[in-house]
């Protein structure tokens, strides 16, 4: 397979040779931006299917691994690679990001040279962090996120761009800097208990570290991925988020950068602090739960469109966590096909609300009514999304949404492990669930109405212009992969399926294992002054695993010169 | 009486070169006339590429070695010469960003030049210091220099008012640093480090040492501009010349810190420990925790962007400490690495926000608010896109050199001793968030608002090639830290 290992690198570096080329171009040629950055973006996308076309869908382990030392003494790699799950979220984003552009072409008008930089550097920082399997690599790029998001809400937003920007970025760095912390000592403790200082997380999987430091450990983790997901109460910061940010801004937000939270979890939290997963695994499904039920009640009251969508959003993100907390087969992957229909279908009900926006300039519930009539050939377009997002049969909504539940369901019998000391009845969960499905159409459904049926009654309504042939191009796409993902699913879960199984058995058998014990290394005498003790090297202390002992002896030797 | 050799001139050509090309100049320039402004300062910037330069050859040819010179007065190791390298550059950096500076408000002082190579000298002198006496000349060297071109812009008040702080702050800080020499002595009965360290080693509760440690603690605690040894830095910081305030920040700090790690490290380090547990780094811990957090939340409420590099500087100063604190407990050559890494980033990160910030300001408008550089990205892109490269890397935000220098310092901090550090990085990690937050303001006036007036930036090759010089490093110390640091000794 080492022929084929260019490709993740490829994947990262192509963005970002774009946004350098497009940088280049004086500030004045939008045309040319916009060109540039399209291509770039196409150019991506087939890489990526180039490297679905690679991947073997029946092998478990990471594919087309690309491994470069990085940072020799510190044991960092710059290591990539992709399973079943995340060569499908690499898809995901690689799919979005021409269509984001190319929806942008009117919305976007001022300083549109930094905008397409902006949304290729968040392209690679995106993959990157789906492909990262070195733990310091992962932050990196889930750091690097940060600023072009920043950026991309402040100075493209509306009115109240900078509180909600600001809100972004105190939520995320929150998560992620306690993170760091917990990074260090996953770091340090695999360091000291074998010797070997590496941030690959292959080898960092293998350690078991102490009950109550996993339990630490993964509250940490889990803080940081689930203000991202956003789970319920970490939610309130994705309403403004999505409200203020450009419509490409809020596609790239729902459409990938949410599901960033559930892979977070997935790839990282779990397998690295697997006790601590299983005891927090209740209290997760139960706010999961309580995410569906409250986001989608939220929606139903919601005036603001976007606002609607967005609090949809933090519905069907209940449904991904909650199924990944089962851990049943059906679950984790249900949760990662849900997690692929809602990047679908949420970028397509934001990009219909930046096509009423850009006609409207408003989003208010009330001021829409009887579109259809307009606009027939949008309102398909419309109905189709809000179906594909309700979870209707057939299209791609209703397998996740359908997996999830049913995962739940069966969780008490398959996986006792955490769910029989907490919580007695999963199926009551899954009652629960699933009623979060039935408001799901509820709410869409009322949107569809008040805006596209009823009378034609507000006259600046009755010159309004059906979609053109570019806007049909942003969801020819789109509406095609719903129907696909809905009526075909088998080819998407089959490929998840090895790398699901082999992350739920890897789960279960570090679950028994023996905790790894940390040797000490300072001792103290009877006055109470620390001694050193020999000790395994710090990391990056080449020096003195050269000469160990030699140390004091040369200091010795000094003292007496 | 102490024999020289040839060996003893040879390794410390680099302060030589500093110091002589210091002395000429300031001769030099009274035999100059008129506006010779930019010959003395490509004279200072040769001054400074030749110590650099002759740093490098030493660096490489000595190996692991430490070689004591004048009979122990000195000692000539990498450690020496990676901090004399950063001086020098940090000095070279620093006088291209003052010429222009002086150009655009019009205040001429040629004997800048040759006072900022003594001061980098002293700078030197202390990464050198193998004797508590060279600790007593270094400082001394280094900040009289320093009180005196402070004070060398003659029509700003702010800049006369600062000096005059920095000035009445440093003799009193240099007081403590002589008595507690004197204390040190009296207990040990000799200057020499290494002897000092083999007294501390038999007698580690020795009342007389630890009373001379705790002074000396104090000493360096003003020099590094440590809570509460701080009050003097945002006032300097602020009235001083712009570019002064960069030197101050990076090369006067960092040498704060290399004294500190000379006299700590090496006298009061080894293997027993006084002062209980965590031996002088419990003191160092405490003055961590404080010095990031007012540091940080000081720095939030500051509406003048010097002010607030000045606050960031002081939380900057804490997250070292926390790399002092990790090679106190005997963290080894990692977190000593660990700790000359940050001083590297940080002086040269500090050095090009400072820069920027010169650079934008026009004679009738220094732009000195964060209000004032509004819409600075839509105007000056490149400006504002290296501004913003520096103050996410003083956020500690990847893939910058601020993020790896924080994340080596932290990484061996929880390393060190059991993990009992773990409250501390946690601390550091929570002021970092902190810390984002008025880096972000920046940020956000540079790119979210719209410009209020022109700007008139100075196009001078110099600064241009100054700040390009910054932004390159910062950039390529935080994607490929790995040259840098086996270069800080990791």
């Amino acid at each position: 397979m080492t022929d084929t290992s260019f490709v993740l690198p490829l994947l990262l570096a192509l963005p970002v040779l774009g946004a350098i080329l497009v940088m280049l171009v004086p500030r004045e040629e939008h045309g040319l931006h916009r060109g540039i950055g399209l291509v770039t973006a196409l150019a991506t996308f087939g890489v990526a299917l180039f490297a679905l076309a690679l991947f073997d869908g029946e092998e478990a382990g990471f594919q087309l691994v690309f491994d470069l030392e990085w940072i020799a003494a510190l044991g960092v790699h710059f290591k990539v690679g992709v399973d079943g799950i995340s060569i499908w979220l690499v898809m995901l984003t690689a799919f979005l990001l021409p269509i984001v552009l190319l929806a942008a072409h009117r919305s976007v008008s001022h300083r549109v040279r930094d905008f397409v930089a902006i949304m290729l550097v968040l392209q690679t920082a995106m993959i990157g962090a789906f492909v990262a399997l070195d733990l310091f690599l992962f932050y990196v790029f889930w750091e690097v996120m940060l600023v072009p998001m920043y950026l991309l809400i402040g100075v493209w937003g509306g009115k109240r761009r900078v509180y909600a920007s600001i809100k972004f970025v105190i939520y995320t760095v929150v998560g992620s800097m306690l993170m760091l912390a917990a990074i260090f000592y996953v770091y340090v403790q695999h360091g000291l208990t074998t010797g070997e200082y590496t941030t690959d997380l292959v080898q960092l999987r293998e350690l078991v570290l102490p009950y109550g430091a996993q339990v630490w450990c993964f509250a940490v983790f889990a803080l940081a991925f689930a203000i991202k997901v956003p789970l319920f109460p970490l939610h309130t910061w994705l309403p403004d988020a999505h409200v203020e940010a450009p419509t490409a801004g809020s596609v790239i937000l729902a459409g990938v950068l949410l599901k960033l939270g559930i892979y977070g979890l997935l790839r990282f939290a779990m397998p690295l602090f697997p006790l601590g997963a299983a005891e927090a695994a209740p209290f997760i499904a139960i706010l999961a739960v309580a995410g569906i039920i409250y986001g989608a009640l939220v929606a139903f009251v919601q005036e603001d469109i976007k606002k609607l969508v967005a609090y949809s959003s933090v519905s069907h993100l209940g449904f991904c966590s909650l199924g990944l907390f089962t851990l049943t087969v059906q679950g984790v992957s249900g949760s990662i096909f849900a997690m692929l229909s809602h990047g679908l279908t949420t970028s397509g009900l934001f990009l219909a609300i930046g096509v009423l926006y850009e006609r409207r300039h408003t989003r208010r519930l009330s001021e829409f009514g009887g579109l259809w009539k307009q606009m027939p050939i949008f309102a398909a377009l419309f109905l189709i999304v809000t179906l594909g997002s309700a979870g209707v049969p057939g299209l791609s909504g209703f397998v996740g949404e359908f997996l999830t539940v049913f995962g739940t369901f069966i969780a008490g019998e398959t996986f006792p492990a955490g769910w029989d000391s907490y919580l007695p009845a999963p199926k009551l969960l899954a009652a629960f669930a699933a009623t979060g499905v039935i408001l799901g159409a509820v709410y869409l459904l009322y949107m569809f109405q008040k805006t596209m049926f009823g009378p034609l009654d507000n006259e600046r309504n009755k010159s309004l212009p059906d979609v053109s042939r570019r806007e049909i191009t942003v969801f020819a796409p789109l509406i095609a992969m719903i129907f696909v993902m809905g009526i075909a699913p088998r080819p998407f879960l089959q490929t998840a399926e090895p790398s699901v199984d082999r992350f739920l058995t890897m789960y279960e058998s570090k679950l028994t294992q023996p905790e790894a014990v940390t040797p000490y290394a300072v001792e103290f005498d009877e006055q109470g002054n620390a001694h050193r003790r020999e000790q395994p090297a710090a990391p990056g202390d080449a020096a003195a695993e050269r000469d160990g002992a030699g140390d004091a002896e040369a200091r010795a030797e000094r003292t007496q010169r | 009486m102490i024999e020289l050799t040839r060996e003893d001139f040879l390794y410390q050509i680099p302060l030589l070169i500093l110091a002589v090309s210091g002395v000429m100049l300031i001769l030099l320039e009274a035999f100059t006339e008129g506006n010779r402004r930019d010959f003395l300062m490509s004279l200072s910037v040769a001054g400074c590429v030749g110590a650099l330069l002759s740093s490098i050859v030493l660096f490489r040819s000595i190996g692991d070695e430490s070689i004591e010179l004048f009979g122990g007065m000195l000692v000539a190791d990498r450690l020496a010469y990676v901090l004399t390298g950063l001086f020098a550059g940090a000095t070279a950096l620093s006088a291209m960003l003052t010429a222009d500076h002086q150009r655009t408000h019009r205040w001429e002082v040629g004997e800048l030049y040759g006072l900022m190579l003594i001061a980098t000298a002293g700078a030197s002198l202390l990464s050198m210091a193998g004797s508590l006496v060279t600790i007593f000349l270094g400082v001394e060297m280094m900040s009289i220099a320093i009180y005196d071109f402070m004070a060398a812009r003659r029509g700003s008040r702010p800049g006369t008012e600062a000096a005059m702080k920095y000035f009445l702050m440093g003799a009193f800080s240099s007081g403590f640093l002589a008595y507690g020499i004197a204390l040190l002595y009296g207990a040990t009965g000799t200057f020499d480090i290494s002897s000092i360290a083999a007294f501390a080693a038999e007698n580690p509760s020795d009342p007389l040492l630890v009373v001379g440690a705790l002074v000396l603690v104090v000493a360096l605690a003003f020099k590094v501009g440590a809570v509460p040894f701080h009050m003097w830095a945002p006032d300097t910081y602020e009235g001083a010349p712009t570019p002064l305030s960069g030197f101050l920040a990076s090369v006067a700090k960092a040498a704060g810190f290399i004294a500190a790690v000379r006299i700590f490290a090496e006298a009061f380090g080894g293997d027993v420990m006084p002062f209980g547990r965590l031996g002088w780094a419990s003191v160092f811990a405490a003055l961590a925790a404080i010095t990031m957090t007012v540091g940080n939340l000081a720095a939030l409420r500051q509406e003048r962007i010097k002010r607030m590099l000045a606050y960031s500087s002081i939380a900057h100063a804490g997250t070292i400490l926390v790399g002092l604190v990790a090679v106190g407990v005997g963290a080894g050559d990692g977190a000593m690495a660990a700790v000359v890494y940050y001083l590297i980033a940080y002086s040269l990160t500090t050095i090009g926000a400072f820069g920027v910030v010169s650079w934008i300001g026009s004679r009738d408008k220094e732009r000195l608010r964060i209000d004032d550089w509004s819409g600075l990205a839509v105007s000056h892109p490149l400006a504002a896109l290296v501004m913003t490269v520096f103050l996410l890397s003083l956020g500690g935000i990847p893939p910058l050199a601020g993020f790896f220098g924080k994340f080596y310092v932290f990484s061996q901090a929880v390393s060190a001793y059991d993990q009992q550090l773990l409250w501390l990085v946690v601390i550091a990690v929570l002021n970092s968030i902190l810390s984002l937050f008025y880096y972000l303001r920046v940020v956000m006036a540079m790119y979210f608002r719209e410009p209020e007036g022109a700007f008139t930036p100075m196009r001078s090759p110099a600064t241009v090639i100054a700040l390009g010089l910054c932004a390159f490093f910062v950039v390529k110390m935080g994607v490929l830290p790995g040259g840098w640091m086996s270069i800080a000794g990791g």
